[in-house]
């Protein structure tokens, strides 16, 4: 057993740190909210440039053939310092599932792409009741001639608007068993007939509802195989809650090093706050949350990174991020008080992010959920 | 990062569980926390006799002392086995193998350790130890201790009153914090550790019994108990640190035994839940259950891990600061949990006296919902705990 990083996991954390706080410094997130864009392409550039897109790619994509884990220690340094932007849709939610499932045209056409940064993609999933379920899923999906027909609409689809392609889980038959009959197309996201409209979040980070009307997919822009997409969900999901995770456990640390170094310097009753139990043991509280995260995220992705995915340790480590991320949040603006509820404080960058956060890759209740399947019950 | 285990600790996995099967009567749920230690004593001390043979009693002791220089990582697998199993007899009164042991092998003389080290490993009732911390004011505020140690030629004189002594009553011997300088300039500066022959004339000890009427700890008064002053551990005055570090050993070993005997219920409360039926339905299929059961399984989860970054950290020649704290509060909030939702499961027979026929999952339930709070008070309170991750951990200000 070891719970150590190695020397170049180290460096890859310490360089990470370093870009993004140069690069992309609070102020910088503040502007990014709003633009419409709501990324900045210098940064996603240089990004690429650092090789991040292609972290996990062979290098035949352009990639740096690094592992799961390496993903996951960038990712926990975008969410520390709150990277605004497509990374998590085009690589959690799409090239990872590209990468494992595309064909080798499909692989070297767009992850070469996706590795330069020249392309964004986003993963269009849930529909009008916003569930991941299989029985959700009712894009018509029809087929004429080699090519599929898309009818329908999605909802909740991350940065559809900067999006060069997207990932549509469609229906092409119903089926007794709802996860049958289940395909993802590859859809070209400025195709005629696809239409935006936002819907605006309390995160200040986009979504949209993406509708389908006699949408033209080639056969040859199908990831997998027909019927078999169902499957690619699981893959896709299991895969970016881990992620996810990685981001809340990176905003998780930095708002318990915000307040624990507010609580040293804020003087009341002619000392630090800190020096009150009522705020040590909040703070303890959170700490043992973070830690909590971090090591429940570090098994389920050292299960991914070794070739053994566990449903009960994914699980587990979403639902627990879930809770602790609003929780760590909310204790933090109670121990700065006032400040900590104004627009000018970091703090409410965190907090408002929670919630978009928590229904990315499954919300409480799946995971939960699948840890009940899972005993047995 | 490598969270594998080795064929070293599966292979051991699974000598436990055959060592459970042939030993102890078929699905037996036991729960220790309400028991405490010795219930039975002689059945239990036969069991720390065979726990002994295996060479499992002080697995991470070395061979010279009665050990087998196990990694503290097969210790913490086999302490949560012994903890899932409910395997009696393998804390001997918690003292001696949790921290006198480790201590003695830190700051004792050789002499000591030849002494004291295989009575312990061998599982007999003279490997008994009882620990003398707490006082009637020296609580949480423990480096208040007031019982004296004097010295007197080639003895210390005892005089004092300890309280809440776990085991007290079947030990043979006790680790006792003194006070042995008055004057020095902090509490904490003058307290002395020694090694008392429970035997010694001037020992009483009276029992104190629980809410429930179990008899786990008691009050151990000393008048004039003579010990020789090769008795005592370390340097005299040194005796805050030594105990720092043993209350470090003891909550050390909280999580894996928190965890072990948790799985086990987890697992039969879902069991249970699987086949008990209430208002038409099977209580597996309640979601406000599923969720719960859920829930705990998850913070199970964090338990293990935070057990095996600890062993880890302790494996890899570091000190740990605070995170036997972070465990200890770990394992007592799950502890309640368990308690409370295994409760709420059993619904109205959560009430019915362990002991009794009537008892669902052998009393488990009842056994940790009385035993808890208890629980969350030995070795130290989840205040002073979280006190402790604050100032040592987070860089806060002393806050006492």
């Amino acid at each position: 057993m070891n719970f150590g990083f190695t020397e170049e996991q180290d460096m890859l954390r310490i360089s990470a740190r370093d870009f993004l706080a140069k690069e992309c410094p609070k102020a910088k997130v503040r502007e990014i909210a709003k633009d419409e864009r709501g990324y900045d392409p210098q940064i996603w550039r240089s990004m690429a440039e650092l090789g991040w897109m292609g972290l996990v790619f062979p290098e035949e994509y352009g990639g740096m053939g690094a592992g799961f884990m390496d993903l996951v220690i960038l990712m926990e340094e975008m969410g520390r310092n709150i990277l605004p932007g497509p990374f998590f849709s085009t690589i959690a939610l799409c090239a990872l599932p590209l990468l494992e499932h595309g064909s080798s045209e499909q692989k070297t056409k767009f992850l070469s792409q996706v590795a330069k940064g020249e392309a964004i993609w986003t993963f269009a999933l849930a529909e009008s009741s916003g569930k991941y379920e299989a029985s959700e899923v009712k894009l018509h999906a029809v087929l004429k001639g080699t090519n599929y027909v898309l009818q329908g609409h999605k909802l909740f689809v991350t940065d559809a608007h900067v999006a060069d392609y997207i990932l549509a889980v469609g229906r092409t038959r119903e089926s007794e068993r709802p996860e049958d009959g289940i395909a993802l197309f590859i859809v070209d996201a400025r195709a005629p007939n696809v239409r935006m409209e936002a819907i605006p979040t309390i995160g200040g980070d986009r979504q949209f509802k993406v509708s389908f009307d006699k949408v033209v997919v080639p056969g040859d822009n199908i990831l997998g195989k027909i019927g078999d997409g169902w499957n690619i969900v699981d893959f896709i999901l299991q895969r970016a809650a881990v992620l996810k995770c990685a981001e809340m456990s990176g905003a998780c640390q930095a708002v318990l090093d915000m307040t624990s170094s507010y609580a040293r310097e804020r003087i009341q009753f002619d000392r630090p706050i800190g020096s009150f139990q009522a705020i040590q043991h909040k703070l303890a509280d959170m700490l043992i949350d973070v830690e909590a995260v971090q090591y429940l995220l570090y098994q389920a992705a050292w299960g991914i990174s070794v070739g053994s995915p566990s449903p009960w340790q994914i699980s587990a480590a979403k639902a627990k991020a879930n809770e602790a991320y609003q929780r760590i949040c909310i204790e933090a603006v109670a121990a700065h008080g006032a400040i900590g509820y104004t627009m000018d404080h970091d703090l409410g960058l965190y907090y408002r992010r929670v919630k978009a956060a928590q229904f990315a890759a499954g919300d409480t209740d799946l995971h939960r959920e699948v840890i009940a399947v899972e005993l047995g019950l | 990062m490598d969270f594998r285990l080795g064929e070293k600790e599966l292979a051991l996995k699974e000598e436990i569980r055959k060592f459970a099967k042939a030993e102890l009567p078929p699905d037996l749920v036991r729960n220790t926390v309400i028991d405490g230690e010795f219930r039975d004593f002689e059945f239990e001390i036969s069991m720390s006799r065979k726990l002994a043979q295996r060479g499992w009693l002080v697995m991470s002791w070395p061979e010279k002392y009665g050990g087998r220089s196990a990694s503290l990582l097969e210790q913490t697998i086999y302490e949560m086995e012994i903890a899932y199993w409910g395997i009696p007899g393998a804390w001997m009164g918690i003292s001696g193998i949790q921290w006198v042991g480790p201590c003695l092998m830190m700051f004792g003389t050789e002499e000591q350790r030849e002494r004291y080290l295989p009575l312990i490993a061998s599982g007999e009732k003279d490997g008994v130890w009882c620990t003398c911390y707490s006082e009637p004011n020296a609580g949480s505020d423990f480096a208040n201790i007031r019982a004296r140690a004097v010295r007197d030629g080639d003895d210390y004189i005892i005089n004092g009153q300890k309280v809440w002594t776990s085991a007290a009553h079947r030990a043979r011997w006790c680790w006792l914090a003194a006070r042995t300088n008055p004057s020095a300039a902090k509490k904490h500066h003058g307290i002395s550790i020694f090694i008392v022959d429970m035997k010694s004339p001037g020992i009483t000890v009276n029992p104190i019994l629980n809410y429930y009427g179990r008899h786990h700890f008691n009050e151990v008064f000393f008048d004039n108990v003579k010990v020789p002053a090769s008795n005592l551990v370390g340097e005299e005055n040194k005796g805050w640190y030594y105990l720092m570090q043993s209350l470090a050993f003891e909550r050390r070993s909280i999580a894996p035994t928190t965890y072990g005997s948790l799985k086990r219920i987890l697992e039969e409360l879902a069991k249970y839940a699987g086949q008990t039926v209430y208002e038409g339905q099977l209580l597996s299929k309640n979601p406000m259950i599923r969720a719960k059961l859920a829930n705990l399984a998850i913070d199970l989860e964090v338990l293990k891990m935070f057990a095996f970054q600890l062993a880890w950290r302790i494996s890899q020649g570091q000190i740990p600061v605070y995170e036997s704290s972070r465990n200890k509060i770990m394992g007592d909030d799950l502890m309640k949990q368990g308690a409370i939702t295994g409760a709420e499961i059993l619904g109205i027979y959560s009430q019915v006296d362990p002991d009794s026929v009537w008892a669902k999952l052998n009393g488990a339930i009842q056994g940790a919902y009385l035993g808890f709070p208890g629980q969350a008070i030995a070795a130290g309170t989840a205040e002073i705990e979280k006190s402790i991750i604050a100032q040592f951990r987070l860089g806060l200000p002393k806050s006492y």
